[in-house]
């Protein structure tokens, strides 16, 4: 398996190149050389022709009776009269000399070159109805190229006639040899050429295209040394600004994209950071400055008395808020794990309205929870409770003196609808949706203790997100600000 | 010296302020910005220290409009929140200090001693009249090789006094530097307070410092 893009590359493109040269090579060989033995047959049958020829006039003068001993009679003659091979220049170019030899009908080697001595050339079988070239090695190893061609075919028609065997055991073989050295020399250096010029270029190709692929890839590496530049606090840096071939334009926008939203993401989480900090530093000030101004002095035992609770209260608030923090960070890591048993919804609203009770009454608020008693459900009781205790403390806190807070249930389709109610809200409309953002007040007085610290909603929001519910936040006239849950039913009784 | 806290988180504001109060000052307590701002608009604060976050108006906001309508109180900013951005935009909006939370009550003490010096254009700590010594930061005087002790409230109105030397000073200003504003003490109290102080002060074999200028109010300095 090759990783690098750039290897895989080069392969194909020197793997292809390989293939194509080869068979480009091939087929060239086979061209020239076929183009060359055509050349040189062609060269070897027209002497073949003419000494063919030149035994057929022989034959004809002597009508009747053509016989081996004829032609045994008749070759004499022609050595004598008109057939003289030994003057055919062709046959005497010493450099690339040609035999011949004739057979007769019977095989007897009627004729045959001097130059051959008592070597024979190799007598063609079959029909022979065309000239038959073929390729054998003289005694000395070297390459001949030989054309075989029956003689007088009329004749052996006639044989044919008379109901005798017409192959060419009955006819006159003639065949001619020439040296194919050269030919084959020239075929050899043919062949060395082509591969040293294959070899050359698959070379040049490699060094050719390592080079473009390098060029070719070299935007890929730009952007990655971009992003290996690319630091944690400043993920603003957009990568591949310059110029960036079509092909990466996609990767370069997603990497874009998703820095952009790691960007953002470590955004919220300075906030978020900044915001623990002001939230865990105010009451720490509170503290140290109750505690400095109280040292300052020799004070009465109620006076120390007072300061401590005023540390206590404190400490409770920054406790509350740190346990909501880690309750929120374990809810994000999904740490904690939720219990499925029957919870028995009215009874547990009212369980979490009592420690708020005191605070309802002291500010005349009237509580009414609507929930039908036997109405029940699926979830887990512990972080229910917790979700309607934030619910709970954030109405009280919030409704006006004298006002009203409420709580519904009823069924609907596959769920469970939960609605928690209060008069006297003062939210803007427009502010409704910031309730479950992180360390979000309403625009009213932070009360003593911190204890509100933004964070009971977020913490409501994302525990019945959790238990697979989902809350809104709707602000209805009159001031009544509704937190709504919808919480799954399994089963809904 | 008349101070104005303006701080949300009720705990700290109640310390503060008490803090403030039992070092001599005069302190105006509030935990809501728009009404922070209609205290820093109707007196003539010496300090006021302002939260930054707040309900109602923002600190920057409240800081923003009190310098545009010509307000000279010096203002140091108390805030959570350290970043540098944080910082110098409180100090390019008219700010003369910052101290991030928490902080030490002591620091808070002495820079509003220093942002004092500053108001009055007294660089140096220790003011010498003729033979009166006060120490601004220790916040001890000396007639002479003697150490006077003065209650909280004597000592405020010395200072105050020997902010403005050989100047005279009306009641009614005396009195707005030395009380709060919810104070139910009348203004006869600075008589009855000059008199407490020409009583520990004032040596028979010396020249008087402190001079009643009839119709007018008080001056502090040798006789001219």
């Amino acid at each position: 398996m090759m990783r690098s893009l750039r290897t895989r590359l080069l392969a194909g493109v020197i793997g292809g190149m390989i293939l194509l040269l080869t068979v480009f090579s091939l087929l060239l060989y086979g061209v020239i050389r076929s183009a060359l033995v055509n050349q040189f047959d062609t060269s070897l049958s027209s002497v073949a022709q003419i000494l063919a020829a030149s035994v057929e006039r022989g034959e004809d003068e002597t009508e009747e009776g053509f016989d081996a001993r004829h032609m045994s009679e008749l070759q004499e003659d022609e050595t004598e009269q008109g057939f003289d091979a030994e003057q055919m220049p062709e046959l005497q170019d010493a450099g690339q000399p040609t035999y011949y030899q004739l057979w007769g009908p019977d095989g007897t080697v009627l004729a045959k070159s001097p130059l051959l001595g008592d070597r024979d050339l190799p007598r063609a079988e079959g029909l022979l109805e065309a000239p038959v070239f073929g390729t054998s090695r003289d005694e000395g190893g070297r390459p001949q190229r030989t054309v075989s061609l029956k003689l007088g075919p009329s004749r052996a028609g006639r044989g044919e006639e008379n109901g005798s065997s017409s192959t060419n055991e009955r006819a006159f073989v003639l065949a001619v040899a020439r040296d194919a050295g050269d030919l084959q020399g020239q075929l050899r250096v043919l062949r060395w050429l082509l591969l040293l010029a294959s070899v050359g270029m698959t070379t040049l190709s490699f060094l050719l295209g390592e080079w473009i692929v390098r060029r070719g890839l070299g935007p890929l590496n730009s952007i990655a040394a971009e992003i290996a530049a690319i630091r944690v606090d400043h993920l603003t840096t957009q990568i591949g600004a310059g110029h960036v071939p079509a092909e990466a334009i996609p990767i370069r926008d997603r990497l874009n994209e998703l820095l952009s939203r790691l960007e953002a993401a470590f955004k919220r989480e300075r906030q978020f950071n900044a915001d623990v900090a002001h939230e865990l530093r105010t009451p720490l000030a509170g503290i140290r400055s109750t505690i400095e101004v109280t040292l300052a002095r020799h004070r009465e035992a109620t006076e120390y008395r007072t300061a401590l609770c005023d540390c206590l209260e404190i400490t409770q608030g920054m406790q509350s808020v740190v346990n909501r923090l880690l309750m929120l960070a374990r809810l994000d890591a999904r740490q904690i794990s939720f219990k499925r048993e029957p919870v028995r919804l009215a009874e547990l609203v009212n369980s979490c309205w009592r420690p708020f009770a005191d605070r309802g009454q002291e500010r005349q608020i009237v509580f009414e929870n609507c929930i039908p008693t036997e109405t029940t459900c699926q979830s887990d009781p512990e972080h229910l409770s917790m979700v309607f205790s934030n619910l709970l403390d954030n109405a009280v806190e919030y409704a006006d003196a004298g006002g009203r807070i409420w709580t519904t249930a009823h069924r609907t389709e596959g769920s469970a609808e939960i609605t928690v109610s209060n008069t006297g809200c003062r939210l803007p409309p427009e502010q409704v949706s910031h309730v479950f953002d992180f360390f979000w007040r309403g625009d009213s007085s932070r009360p003593d203790t911190g204890a509100h610290c933004g964070l009971g909603l977020a913490l409501v929001q994302r525990l019945v997100m959790a238990l697979g519910g989902n809350t809104t936040a709707e602000l209805q006239e009159g001031g009544v600000f509704t937190m709504r849950l919808i919480l799954p039913i399994t089963p809904w009784k | 010296m008349r101070l104005l806290l303006i701080e949300d988180y009720r705990p700290l504001q109640q310390s503060l302020a008490k803090g403030l109060r039992e070092a001599g000052f005069a302190v105006d307590a509030t935990g809501d910005g728009q009404e922070g701002l209609w205290y820093a608009m109707g007196n003539e604060y010496d300090v006021i220290i302002l939260d930054l976050m707040l309900p109602g108006m923002d600190g920057l906001e409240i800081l923003k409009k009190m310098r545009s309508q010509g307000r000279q109180s010096c203002v140091l900013i108390l805030t959570a929140k350290d970043t540098l951005q944080d910082r110098v935009a409180g100090l390019d909006l008219g700010a003369d200090d910052y101290l991030v939370k928490p902080f030490a009550f002591e620091e808070l003490l002495a820079r509003v001693r220093a942002l004092l010096r500053r108001g009055y254009q007294a660089r140096n700590p220790c003011v010498e009249i003729e033979d009166l010594r006060i120490d601004l930061t220790t916040q001890r005087v000396w007639r002479g090789p003697e150490e006077i002790q003065l209650t909280p409230r004597e000592y405020a109105l010395l200072e105050y006094l020997a902010m403005h030397t050989g100047r005279t000073i009306c009641r009614s200003d005396i009195w707005e530097h030395l009380y709060e504003f919810d104070s139910s003490a009348s203004s006869n109290v600075v008589d009855v307070y000059v008199g407490y102080l020409r009583k520990k002060i004032e040596r028979p074999d010396r020249p008087a410092l402190i001079h009643t200028i009839r119709g007018r109010g008080y001056r502090l300095g040798a006789e001219p």
